[in-house]
């Protein structure tokens, strides 16, 4: 069933004067007359209590025509969430943080800090902000809200230590935004004042339950997001059907063959063909599905993509491709089916006048944009469409910015082939090359040892000579691993340290760079030193969980790698087993080799 | 006046209940989809319902339908 605008429930999810109970009222009433309609996944992560929030963009949500499911993450766990989030594909996140709770009354304790503590705290925020987006780089959309003040000034027009240490961290978010392609910032601000200050928070639940932004900001702040996102790609058009010949590229394949159609970014009119692709591109990473359907024989189509050297839009941005003699309504009707959207999501660009008559009279329901006879016009034409899948000042300017910084990296624009972040690890071929006692990495080694915080178990510092010490000693084996997949090489970004005493193999170090996280590297090296362990003499593995402010990431690795935690308080955890039942479960989609 | 099936309709549509279950023993234990961060949103949507502000230390004591009623009731009189 689709979602039908004048229904009871929906009235009231529209009325801007709806109650809380209203609304929470008409959504389990729309939810269970639209049971069968699809849903869109968000996650909400943040370090503060946003429980109506969720409830709220359903509303904005329903009233576009879009149902969404909201899942919450826990309290403060902006990297536990991404990395939940990403394991039950959750394509997006919206993730609420607020300055004031990032240290307990921060903007308060800022009049007395020391510059150094707060730089320190800033860092902070970056690497566990960037862990969370790089666990999340797989996800459509990541919104973050930007950091805002929750006292007022005294006097606005001279900037205070507050406004200042808010812009400060707001750099970093900025940053994060302009490298991580699929990150969106949303304003808080602009919803703070477009409620009014004076109602947009509650400071009573803020110091009891952390739920600082009272409801008229939550429903603001709700709409502003489903806003700024088209309610997640769910209305307006989703998909962007394209012909081939004189749309893609100039010229027709069938006749001009591989070296004649022009795509030359550094010549006309290849160069015009080109822009339109990067465009192309460009919208794919936005959300929009992108789909080819070109009257054309499927292999000439098909070797273009593979390897024309200046193809931009390549297999991996196209979610479905129609090649074929049928006409175009045949062919539209066909995406729209095997897409499972509505026709009404379809826009058309091609170049044919006669196609696009035909669509226009047949399917008034999709939007059909001709290729203009006067090439250079092409661009701008291209604009309209572009304006059919963002919305209106959406963050534009952070695309912007994303696109200066952005890597032509393959490995997130394939990710829309993959079904599931396995398919997608598989098909990253990941290698793993161990190797022991690398006395010609010992600078490497010392660097991980004296750096890494998230995925360090137990934070042993160690120097260049100590781990020198340390490879010489016959009773002990450094082991480390470069990891390497088909889009380059990370370089070593592991350490395993065991020592061993009689038939007792110690874990006295495990650490990985963040770089590596999220791809079951841990588990294939945990494996293979394992094996190591047992070809020296070894039957039995004692290991140490050292917690500190900042490695809580692998507070449960050992857990997960099968040992069994001793008995005994205190802070630091020690687990041991029989190394003949530690399961060795190296990832299917990593080869581990040594080296 | 306080009108106690409009009461119930609110709290069982913030609560997710039939409105028709919530009794006099009604309470954040025997409900268990009334938890403490679900009690903020039901005491956001009491004060938005009936346009009344409920004071700093009520809004969190209010963990029955009772002491819900009884609080309401005064605020609204006091009104």
């Amino acid at each position: 069933m689709t979602i039908e605008k004048r229904t009871a429930p929906l009235e009231v999810l529209a009325d801007p004067k709806a109650t809380v109970s209203a609304v929470a009222g008409a959504l389990a009433e729309a939810e269970e007359l639209f049971a069968d309609a699809p849903v869109v996944r968000i996650g909400i992560s943040s370090n503060i209590t946003v429980d109506l929030l969720g409830a709220y963009l359903q509303r904005h949500a329903f009233v576009e025509n879009v149902r969404l499911r909201v899942e919450s993450g826990g309290y403060d766990d902006l990297p536990g969430d991404m990395e939940r989030f990403a394991a039950a594909d959750i394509g997006a996140v919206l993730v609420v943080l607020l300055f004031d709770n990032l240290l307990p009354s921060f903007e308060a304790q800022l009049g007395t800090l020391e510059d150094a503590t707060i730089v320190a705290k800033r860092e902070e925020f970056r690497a566990r902000l960037e862990l969370a987006l790089t666990r999340g780089s797989a996800m459509r959309t990541i919104l973050v809200t930007r950091l805002h003040r929750l006292s007022r000034a005294v006097d606005r027009a001279v900037p205070d230590r507050i406004a200042r240490v808010v812009a400060d961290f707001n750099a970093v978010l900025d940053d994060a935004a302009a490298r991580f392609p699929n990150v969106t910032l949303v304003d808080v601000d602009n919803a703070i004042t477009a409620v009014g200050a004076a109602h947009a928070f509650d400071w009573r639940f803020y110091f009891r339950g952390k739920a600082p932004y009272a409801v008229a900001l939550l429903d603001e702040l709700a709409r502003n997001v489903v806003a700024a996102t088209r309610a997640f790609g769910g209305y307006y058009r989703k998909v962007l059907v394209l012909d081939c010949d004189n749309t893609l590229w100039g010229g027709v394949i069938g006749e001009d063959l591989l070296e004649g159609i022009a795509l030359d970014p550094f010549d006309y009119p290849g160069n015009v063909y080109w822009r339109i692709q990067n465009e192309v591109a460009a919208l794919e990473r936005r959300g929009v599905l992108i789909c080819l359907c070109s009257k054309n024989n499927a292999a000439d189509v098909d070797e273009v993509l593979a390897r024309h050297p200046h193809m931009v839009v390549k297999d991996a941005t196209v979610v479905l491709k129609i090649v074929n003699w049928d006409n175009k309504v045949t062919n539209l009707r066909r995406i729209a089916v095997e897409l499972d959207v509505g026709l009404d999501s379809l826009v058309l660009v091609d170049d044919s006048a006669f196609e696009c008559e035909y669509v226009r009279q047949q399917l008034p329901m999709v939007r059909t944009i001709q290729v203009p006879a006067t090439l250079s016009e092409y661009p701008r034409a291209f604009d309209a469409v572009k304006r059919l899948f963002l919305a209106a000042g959406l963050a534009e300017e952070s695309v912007a910015k994303t696109a200066q910084y952005r890597q032509r990296a393959v490995a997130s624009s394939t990710r829309v082939a993959y079904n599931s972040h396995e398919d997608y690890l598989h098909s990253l071929g990941l290698k793993v090359a161990v190797s022991r006692n690398a006395e010609g990495r010992i600078a490497r080694i010392s660097e991980l040892a004296m750096k890494s915080n998230q995925f360090n178990v137990t934070t042993r510092r160690y120097t260049q000579a100590q781990i020198l010490d340390v490879m010489r000693n016959p009773d002990a084996a450094v082991h480390s691993f470069e990891v390497s997949d088909r889009f380059g090489d990370a370089g070593l970004t592991g350490v395993v340290i065991v020592l061993y005493a009689d038939a007792v193999a110690m874990v006295d170090t495990f650490l990985m760079s963040c770089r590596v996280i999220g791809r079951g590297v841990e588990t294939a090296v945990w494996s293979h030193v394992m094996a190591a362990a047992e070809r020296r003499g070894a039957t039995r593995v004692r290991a140490e969980y050292v917690p500190t402010a900042r490695n809580a990431l692998v507070a449960d690795f050992y857990d997960r790698m099968g040992l069994t935690p001793c008995a005994g308080a205190g802070p630091t955890r020690c687990y041991q087993g029989e190394l003949a039942a530690i399961p060795r479960a190296a990832p299917a989609w990593i080869e581990v080799t040594d080296a | 006046m306080l009108d106690e099936s409009r009461l119930k309709k609110v709290m069982g549509s913030v609560l997710k209940v039939d409105p028709a279950a919530i009794g006099d023993d009604a309470s954040i234990e025997t409900i268990r989809t009334w938890d403490s961060m679900r009690h903020m949103s039901l005491v956001l949507a009491l004060e938005d319902e009936f346009g009344v502000a409920i004071p700093d230390d009520e809004a969190a004591s209010i963990t029955s339908y009772p002491l819900v009623l009884a609080t309401m009731r005064r605020l609204l009189e006091e009104r």
